[in-house]
């Protein structure tokens, strides 16, 4: 394999010196040189990506069913009528919704005044230490987080019950908070805990994002009279626009098709908080009866459209303006 | 951990108090508090499951955060008593090793590929990576994924897990590695071609040194996602045998016996540490490429 992509590029020198003949064999063995190259990366993404999600959306127009010994038939738009005409669809997606809307605040807020704080840090072993410790959530593994903080939130041996009962004596064992399993708190649980898993790794974002904005210029504000609100609002925010609008986005996409912490935390209980688009569609194409996955690519489908709608949404509130 | 809060906490370039010393350094203050205090909530959930490995059993009941008791034999015992442990431990280090060089592999091929040689449909492949970093890719694809590896005859196999792995990063770690070939210079490819080496000797003598950051950046990147993977684990695999150690860790209820609380942190601290010392020795070449590969691009 490596000798024809050699030859194929040498064979390109006397091209290069005017020779017409061969030129266009040389050109194809080029090409074909260059698709070797990202053949590996296509097969994945192509074998993974690309294909599953056109499957899917072919196995949702069909009444599909893993476990059945009969033959699919082409239902058309059935599926997605039975899926939208079902309580539990417009439910779970607002479900996962209310998830995005108490999570996405605080991690982009809280990093970001973490980041103005850090960025003030002159000394520069200090300020390496501080980065250092931001990222070592970044790279715990996410299953791992999940697990410590389903400890942490456990009702009667977690650190964070025992806090709020014994050291501040806020509650007593019984009515002590049940933070997972289905109860509201579950949510703005799972919230909290994403922040802490983003809150580095989100300041390391904007700390890049600072660097990059000329110390000058607030100085010179500063000089001029500018306060230190108006200095953050008029010359650090618009800079920080792209880097912001990037995580938005990223992390309104990931909120809203959250489902590992949900198996962990929540379970298949319908009525729990955790039981979202994402876990609808497991649930139906993974569990229940002979799993129809016809209907559960409906619902997967719909999901990821009703996002769709949103990112593109709120890439249009972001475009940069001119 | 401790030493390193200490440390934080008496600056040695900390100004004496003197008279008024606080009111002139009121912003500092404050502000090395808020710090602080966020370094605080970062690294107590980490201390505190620590610190739960190496307690007594009662103490571990209790609930205190430092024990009256410690006690060191849990570690020794786990691997003694829980029988699929170096099993579920030697399936995560051979998944996640397998992952992150084939995703290294082909995220260093393409970005040098899509920079450096200029495939005609290039910028419509850089266009679906992108579109695919937006997607639910991971949840909707399931069904599909799932159906591939058993037609494949790869449903509960441990090696299975390693082909849809390897795409969970892939266009990030690609487009990262684009950004780090944008910087080579095309100059130094053609100066290679004319001294007579090929496209494949170039890129390792003279590409890949120069994107050694970038590639640091996918190691990390990559070994976080699938050491730590979950639902395509959990779908993919039946058997306890054939799952990672943190997908067993995700089931297993703290109690008594062989999953006690200190036995299961145990476990936890043994499959979280690799991670941070990876990431601790590498960090200075992770932030250089963080800001090269990630920030720029």
């Amino acid at each position: 394999m490596e000798e024809t992509i050699a030859s194929g590029h040498v064979g390109l020198t006397p091209t290069r010196h005017g020779a017409r003949t061969g030129r266009r064999t040389t050109l194809l063995r080029q090409g074909i040189g260059t698709w070797l190259f990202l053949l590996p990366a296509l097969i994945f993404f192509v074998g993974y990506q690309v294909y599953p999600i056109f499957r899917v959306l072919w196995i949702s127009f069909t009444d599909y069913q893993f476990l059945s010994d009969q033959p699919a038939h082409w239902v058309w738009f059935k599926n997605y009528a039975d899926a939208l005409s079902d309580p539990l669809m417009w439910a779970s997606l607002w479900r996962a919704a209310e998830f995005t809307i108490m999570f996405l605040p605080g991690t982009i807020i809280l990093p970001l005044m973490l980041a103005l704080l850090v960025d003030r840090v002159t000394q520069p072993r200090l300020a390496t230490l501080y980065r250092v410790v931001l990222l070592i959530p970044a790279v715990i593994p996410s299953t791992l987080v999940f697990v410590l903080w389903k400890w942490m939130y456990n009702v009667q041996t977690g650190p964070i019950n025992h806090f709020l009962i014994d050291t501040l004596g806020l509650f007593t064992l019984r009515n002590a908070p049940e933070w997972l399993g289905g109860t509201p708190l579950t949510l703005p649980s799972i919230a909290v805990m994403e922040w802490w898993w983003g809150l580095g790794y989100h300041t390391i974002f904007f700390l890049a994002g600072l660097a990059a904005i000329p110390k000058d210029l607030p100085e010179a504000a500063r000089i001029d009279g500018a306060n230190e609100w108006q200095v953050f609002w008029h010359i650090t925010r618009p800079r920080l626009a792209p880097i912001m609008m990037i995580l938005v986005v990223l992390r309104f996409g990931s909120a809203m098709a959250v489902i590992d912490e949900y198996l962990i935390f929540g379970g298949f209980n319908r009525a729990s908080p955790t039981y979202t688009w994402t876990m609808f569609m497991y649930d139906e194409a993974f569990k229940t009866g002979l799993w129809r996955q016809g209907f559960a690519a409906a619902i997967g489908m719909i999901g990821a459209v009703a996002m769709m709608f949103v990112v593109v949404f709120l890439l249009r509130i972001f475009r940069p303006r001119d | 951990m401790a030493t390193t809060l200490e440390a934080v906490r008496h600056r040695p370039d900390a100004p004496r108090p003197r008279p008024g010393w606080f009111r002139r350094n009121r912003s500092a203050v404050v502000r090395h508090g808020v710090i602080n205090f966020f370094m605080l909530i970062i690294i107590l959930p980490l201390a505190w499951v620590l610190i739960l490995s190496v307690k007594s059993l009662p103490d571990a009941m209790r609930g205190n955060f430092w024990p009256k008791r410690f006690d060191f034999t849990h570690y020794g015992y786990i691997f003694q008593k829980i029988n699929t442990l170096p099993i579920n431990l030697f399936n995560s280090i051979y998944v996640t090793a397998g992952t992150v060089f084939l995703t290294a592999f082909c995220a260093v091929l393409a970005g040098y590929a899509l920079v450096h040689l200029k495939p005609r449909g290039g910028p419509f492949i850089i266009a679906m990576l992108l579109v695919s970093l937006y997607f639910p890719v991971r949840v909707v694809s399931l069904i599909s994924v799932y159906e591939i590896q058993n037609s494949l005859g790869l449903i509960n196999s441990t090696s299975g897990l390693i082909l849809p792995y390897v795409t969970l990063n892939l266009a990030i770690s690609v487009l990262i590695m684009r950004s780090m070939f944008q910087l080579v210079p095309h100059e130094l490819f053609e100066a290679a071609k004319i001294d007579g080496a090929g496209p494949w000797r170039s890129l390792w003598i003279i590409g890949v040194p120069m994107v050694r950051n970038g590639l640091v950046v996918i190691f990390i990147v990559n070994f976080v996602t699938a050491w730590g993977e979950f639902l395509l684990c959990t779908t993919l695999t039946n058997d306890q045998d054939a799952r990672t150690m943190p997908v067993v860790l995700a089931g297993a209820q703290g109690g008594l016996g062989q999953w006690s609380w200190p036995n299961v942190a145990a476990v936890y601290v043994i499959v979280v540490t690799p991670g941070i010392l990876a990431f601790t020795f590498a960090q200075k070449l992770f932030f250089k490429g963080l800001t090269e590969g990630v920030v720029k691009g």
